[in-house]
Parts: structure tokens; C-alpha cells; sequence
């Protein structure tokens, strides 16, 4: 896999609102930083109250990865046209997200995934966040 | 006589299922609910949801380190700055309950609606549905008492309620470790949450206020509004599913700040322009008398610095001891065929059924008469097998006359009654190889003599799998029981819900082997919705728990031991670890100053763990 990991650190906002989720993302990610994954989809967990892509990536020192990757109740995808079948093992994907505060635990909450073989996307039309 | 009590035992066993999935009720087996005074008051019964001017002002979770107004003590400061949100990451974090008055403050619907009995019309509870979390509670109307210490706690707690003149006030206990704001502050299983339900109109306020001797110096006020909803919206449920949301992470990984390490501390007063000494909350928070503090900075940052890091002497536990030493012996059904006897030393479990009863530790031995009726009462045939959980003797003091009260029926006529004259006269005791040789070290009377050393001993016994496995926490020869059918796994010292573990060791405990221990169990436990009932524990000392305080407990020394490791990293003697308090956050729960197992003494065996690591795996 030709995968990189490409940290683009974009300040979008110092001061992202208030979140009314049952817990905090402002306490768990950096809200104010954007980074950029590229890499093939491990597993998807479609769950609430949150779902969850994990997401094998190569890393700088050209070894293998996993990030963990925070996105909506699977009520709210279904809403937005994205199902169970939607991602599968094996695809390739660019995810743009707001990194974790703490670092080791290589997560990210979803802003926008784009599977690159076909374009598939979510995040990229307006409506499509979470909370 | 004794048919009808078999029969009442053989109904509860058959109700078994669902008697273990409901809250307690407040009442014993057998016990019939009151009639209940006549009450009447305003009317409640709706679908709700939050004022979103609250919601927007006072938001559940909070930002991290924004903790003005609430007046804590120096242990939940501690607590809530050692919590990053990646703990939130941990398995058994994710699906955790709502307790009140956070309850309140979800952003989902409310659905309020009274219960009447059928007969009378009389009303006997209010129900209150949050769609957030799902949280179910029940307000008893009927004048029922509240639950024995003992008794398991819930998310929803125990609630009681009275009309004070249309002012609806509703006492709740036996609520679990939950969140004031969900940035790290701590609301204890101490607490007693006392709620004044006030409506006008379309708008129903609540103010609660929250006694906590644990964590809260004073009373903690807070107020939430509900505005009724004209239409019933339809969006009820919130399951929730916990994954694997960090992959290749070991399980004795919880994730924490060190005191005075956490990078988040000046984020939220920095961004608010508020001084900091402000934002770390505290009693003096609430009035203001704190201008005198924050006047001049370098007074402010001196108030500050001694708020990030334990300061002043050790506490002991100001948690009620839910043990009742009256010098009865008490029964509370757990789960299943499976009841709980506490009064005499450690926790005893007892499980019934159409053989003999099967009887995990035997207590200290003071009240052993009493306890072997209690078990008459649970069951009409006689002890048959006994298991030690460890040597200690406030677990096998009772070894003897428990044993003499009991009878094997499968070694009479056997071959063993040939080559022992007493086989099957007395219950057969159960244990790990080095209980065994430990208890015969000690001189202890009645020592197991069908032991195990490392694969587990299994027997169907009264209708279920019941599973021994060894273990090696706080001795070297400690073992969990698992009655499969029932589902309540009885964890010994390695769980207790009292004082920290009691980690002998000398006799092969360490602090390694104990999280490993607390891990074997969670990795056996299911719960039955967000961190609530499924699987039931019955700690060596306390009261009966589900995973919720065993991974709690988990947490809590995982947390420790990562502090103590880093002093010992940082070249730190045995006197340093202890004078720098690594315990700090969590002495008002479970911490001692005196008696047989302190805190130092407790810090002493983490220290002497670390330096000397067991040879054993502990973690996966």
C-alpha cells in the first residue's frame, strides 16, 4: 500500500462551540486542528451511539498503523445515505478529522471520507457533520 | 413446612432471570408492598425535553478544567485533573449510565408518567425516561423503605418521593459513581441526591441538591428546567454498543494525567479570561470572598500550585461501611440461585438448589451458627461443597463448623468410604493448592482438601456450571467463582467495595497480579444495558456490584501504579512515594489511617510490587 500519513495541522477555529453530545469532543479531540489519513478501511463498526472506522495506515517510518476513526450514531449515517455495505475491508480512503488530544491513542473525529477507487464521500455536502 | 419453603426457593429459582435483571425494589423475598398513603400533588405526566437556555448555559459535560462553583474537596479536584476524555476510550467507559441530577441534563426527550395500582388508584411511583442513555428511574409513592447498604447500586439509584404541598421531593441512594460534569468531576456511590420537582405550567423545574461526603465539601445546588412538548417526538431509544475503539491497546492501559501533568489545565480560564484558582473549583468558588485570593497573581498562582498536587494529610474513607456488624447474619438475594450472607468477616455466597447448597468462604467464624441458618433457611439439605476464596481466616474462619454442618452424599458409598471413614461427613471444602498449604502454614482448622493449583475446577452443581479459577492477586492462591447459569461471579478479596486490596505480599500477592485478576473478571462479565445488572459480583467485603465498580476499581489502580511507577523511575524511595499521597483522589473512599490495612500500608505493597514484578503475565 502506497498509503501516507499526512498531518496537515489547519486552525479552523480556536473556539469551536459548545457540543451537546453525551460527551464532550471538545474535550477529546482538538477541534481547532484538521488532519489528513490515507490509507484502507480494517474494519467499520456501525454502532451507537457512535460509529467507528479503523483505518490501516503507513506511517512515517514506513511500518503499518491503526487509527481509530470517531463518526456518527448509525441512525444519523443512515439519514445521510450510508450504510453497513457503504465501506468494506479493503477500501481505500482519504479521511480528513480532528485529531485526539492524546496522541497515542491515533484517533480521529470524522470531518469527511472519501473512498478514492470510486468517490464515494460523506462530509463534503452541507448537513453531513455529527454531533 | 419445609415443602412450602422448597417451593418458594424453586419459584425464586424459576423467576431467577428476570428477578436478576430488575432494580431492587426495597423489599426482601416474600414481602409485599404497602398500600401506600393517599397522595395527591401536581401532575407531572408528559413528554419533555430541556430548556435549551440551560442546556446552552450549563452544558453536561462541561470543558476540561472548568470546574467553578462546584464545592469539592482537594480529592475530586485531584480525580477530575488526572481524567483525560481518552479514558472515555476504555471498554467499560463507553456505554456508562446517567445518575441524577446529571440525568437532567441530556439534550434528548423526557417522557414522565405516573403508575397507579389497578385495584386502589392509589398512586405508588412516578417514572421518568431519558432518552439519553435510556436512563429508566422509578420514584417509590408507596412509603417502601430504602435498600440495605448492601444492596446493589444502579445508575438510576434507589428514589422515594413526597408531595410537599405541590412541591414533589425525591430522595434517592444507592446511586453509582457518576458524573457532576462529565470533565472528570465526580459525583461518589456515597451520594444522596434530594430532587424538588416544581411545575408552572408548560415548564417543570427541578433543583436538586447533592450530598456527597466523599467528593463535596458542602452540598452541591443545581437546577434544570424541563418545557413540556405538545407532541409525543417519537425518538426514544439510545442503544448503546462498546467496540474496539483503540486497537492493540492492552487492558491494563487506563488512559491518565499524572498530578500536576495535565497539559489542559489553563485551556478553559485562559479562553474565559477567568483566574485560574477560579476555574479549579472548589467551596470557595461559590462566594466572593474568592476575590481576596485571585487579587494579586503571584498569591492567586501559590493558591494554585498547592490545588494541582496532594497537599495536607492523608483521609481516611468517609464512605458509609455498607457491612452491617449488629452481630446478625443478613441474606440478600443477588442473582439466580444465589444469595449473599454478610455480617461475620468476609462476604459469603450461597448457591441452592435440589442438591446441597454450595457455599463459597465460610467468614470469620464468630457467627457461624447463625450463618448455617441462614443457609437452612435458603436451603432444606445440607452444605455440600465449600470453597475458599483465600487463606485468609476472615474467609476460612468458619471452615469447621460450616463443614460439620454439611454432608457430601457423593463420597457416602463411594469408594472413598472405603478408604476414609468419615468420607461425605461434612461438606467437601474446595481451594487453590496454596490456600491449602497456607492455611496448614498458619494452623488453621479445615483447610480444602480438593484442590487445584492451575487449570480451573468446574462441577454442575444444582442445575448451572460453576466455575474455580485459580488466581495470583493478593495471595498466590486466590480463586473467583463463576456460577454460569445464575451469572454472579464471587471475586474474594481480589474485589472489594471497602478499603483498597489487601495485597499480602508475603504470601505471593502483588499489585500486577490483582489488575490481571480484576481483567480476568471483566473479561467474563456482560452487562444488561450501559454498564448496569448482567453479570453480578460479590466482592470480598461490601456490597454487591456489577462490572461498573469492578472496572472502576481496575481503573483506580492501574491509575496508582502508573504514579508510583513513575516515582520509582524518578529514583524515589518507599518514604518519598508515600510522602507524594499517589493515592490522594480516592483516600476519601477507600482510604484508612488506622486499623489492619492502611493506606501506607496499601502503597507500601504497590511500591514493593513494582520493584519486584511477579513472574507472571499481566496484561494481554
Amino acid at each position: 500500500m502506497k498509503g501516507t500519513l499526512l498531518v496537515i495541522a489547519l486552525v479552523i477555529s480556536l473556539f469551536a462551540g459548545t457540543l451537546y453530545a453525551h460527551h464532550s469532543f471538545t474535550a477529546t479531540y482538538d477541534t481547532s486542528k484538521t488532519v489528513m489519513i490515507e490509507g484502507k478501511v480494517t474494519q467499520f463498526l456501525l454502532r451507537n451511539p457512535h460509529s467507528f472506522l479503523h483505518i490501516a495506515v503507513i506511517g512515517k517510518d514506513g511500518k503499518e498503523e491503526t487509527w481509530n476513526v470517531e463518526w456518527a450514531a448509525a441512525g444519523q449515517l443512515g439519514g445521510s445515505g450510508v450504510t453497513r455495505d457503504s465501506l468494506k475491508v479493503g477500501d481505500p480512503v482519504v479521511i480528513n478529522g480532528n485529531p485526539a488530544r492524546d496522541p497515542a491513542d491515533q484517533r480521529l473525529r470524522m470531518v469527511s471520507v472519501k473512498r478514492t477507487s470510486d468517490g464515494f464521500n460523506w462530509g463534503l455536502r452541507p448537513g453531513q457533520t455529527f454531533d | 413446612m419445609k415443602k412450602i419453603a422448597l417451593m418458594f426457593v424453586a419459584l425464586l429459582a424459576a423467576g431467577s432471570a428476570i428477578v436478576a435483571q430488575i432494580p431492587s425494589t426495597g423489599f426482601g423475598p416474600g414481602q409485599a408492598p404497602a398500600l401506600g398513603p393517599l397522595v395527591n400533588g401536581t401532575d407531572f405526566s408528559g413528554t419533555w425535553r430541556p430548556n435549551q437556555l440551560v442546556v446552552d448555559s450549563q452544558t453536561a459535560a462541561g470543558d476540561l478544567a472548568d470546574f467553578g462553583g462546584i464545592p469539592f474537596n482537594d480529592a475530586a479536584r485531584l480525580y477530575a485533573l488526572a481524567w483525560p476524555a481518552s479514558r472515555q476510550t476504555v471498554k467499560q467507559h463507553q456505554c456508562m449510565g446517567y445518575v441524577t441530577p446529571y440525568f437532567w441534563y441530556a439534550p434528548g426527550n423526557y417522557r414522565i408518567w405516573e403508575e397507579r395500582d389497578s385495584f386502589t388508584q392509589r398512586l405508588t411511583a412516578w417514572r421518568f425516561f431519558g432518552q439519553i442513555a435510556q436512563g429508566d428511574r422509578t420514584v417509590y409513592m408507596d412509603g417502601r423503605p430504602h435498600p440495605p447498604a448492601y444492596a446493589p447500586h444502579t445508575f438510576a439509584g434507589f428514589s422515594t418521593g413526597e408531595y410537599q404541598g405541590n412541591v414533589l421531593t425525591v430522595t434517592t441512594t444507592h446511586l453509582k459513581r457518576g458524573w457532576i460534569k462529565a470533565n472528570g468531576v465526580p459525583q461518589s456511590d456515597a451520594a444522596t441526591v434530594r430532587e424538588h420537582y416544581i411545575r408552572h405550567g408548560d415548564v417543570i423545574t427541578v433543583l436538586a441538591v447533592i450530598d456527597d461526603p466523599v467528593y463535596l465539601s458542602e452540598p452541591l445546588s443545581k437546577a434544570s428546567m424541563l418545557v413540556r412538548q405538545a407532541k409525543d417526538p417519537d425518538a426514544w431509544l439510545y442503544a448503546c454498543d462498546d467496540s474496539e475503539q483503540i486497537q492493540g491497546r492492552k487492558n491494563d492501559v487506563v488512559p491518565n494525567h499524572l498530578f500536576g501533568q495535565n497539559p489542559y489545565v489553563r485551556e478553559y480560564a485562559d479562553r474565559r479570561k477567568v483566574p485560574l484558582v477560579a476555574a479549579l473549583g472548589g467551596a470557595d468558588t461559590m462566594y466572593p470572598e474568592l476575590a481576596n485570593k485571585v487579587g494579586d497573581a503571584a498569591t492567586s498562582e501559590a493558591v494554585v500550585k498547592t490545588r494541582m498536587t496532594p497537599s495536607g494529610p492523608a483521609l481516611a474513607s468517609r464512605a458509609p461501611d455498607p457491612t452491617p456488624n449488629d452481630g446478625q447474619i443478613h441474606t440478600l438475594h443477588v442473582a439466580g440461585n444465589v444469595y449473599m450472607l454478610t455480617g461475620d468477616g468476609a462476604n459469603i455466597a450461597v448457591q441452592v438448589g435440589p442438591q446441597g447448597a454450595f457455599v463459597v468462604d465460610a467468614g470469620a467464624g464468630k457467627l457461624s451458627e447463625k450463618i448455617i441458618e441462614a443457609i437452612g433457611k435458603l436451603s432444606a439439605k445440607p452444605i455440600q461443597f465449600m470453597v475458599n476464596t483465600s487463606f485468609h481466616p476472615d474467609h476460612t474462619g468458619g471452615n469447621s463448623k460450616l463443614q460439620a454442618a454439611g454432608a457430601d452424599p457423593s463420597l457416602s458409598g463411594s469408594f472413598f468410604s472405603l478408604q476414609f471413614a468419615d468420607a461425605g461427613k461434612g461438606a467437601t471444602i474446595i481451594g487453590h493448592l496454596n490456600t491449602q498449604v497456607r492455611m496448614q502454614d498458619h494452623k488453621l482448622l479445615a483447610p480444602p482438601s480438593d484442590t487445584f493449583l492451575e487449570d480451573r475446577r468446574r462441577k454442575y452443581h444444582n442445575g448451572e456450571p460453576v466455575e474455580m479459577f485459580p488466581q495470583q492477586a493478593v495471595t498466590d492462591g486466590d480463586t473467583i467463582v463463576h456460577f454460569r447459569r445464575s451469572d454472579v461471579i464471587v471475586a474474594g478479596d481480589i474485589f472489594t467495595t471497602t478499603q483498597y486490596p489487601f495485597i499480602d505480599v508475603k504470601n505471593g500477592g502483588s499489585l500486577q497480579g490483582e489488575i490481571q485478576s480484576l481483567n480476568f473478571i471483566l473479561d467474563r462479565t456482560v452487562y444488561l444495558h450501559d454498564e448496569d445488572g448482567g453479570t453480578m459480583i460479590i466482592p470480598g467485603h461490601g456490597r454487591v456490584t456489577d462490572e461498573w465498580e469492578v472496572a472502576e476499581y481496575r481503573d483506580m489502580l492501574v491509575i496508582i501504579r502508573d504514579r508510583v511507577q513513575s516515582m520509582i523511575r524518578s529514583g524515589a524511595t518507599l518514604q518519598q512515594v508515600l510522602a507524594a499521597r499517589p493515592t490522594a483522589d480516592y483516600d476519601p473512599r477507600y482510604g484508612a489511617t488506622s486499623g489492619a490495612w492502611t493506606t501506607d500500608m496499601f502503597v507500601e505493597a504497590v511500591y514493593t510490587s513494582l520493584k519486584n514484578p511477579p513472574k507472571i503475565e499481566t496484561a494481554r
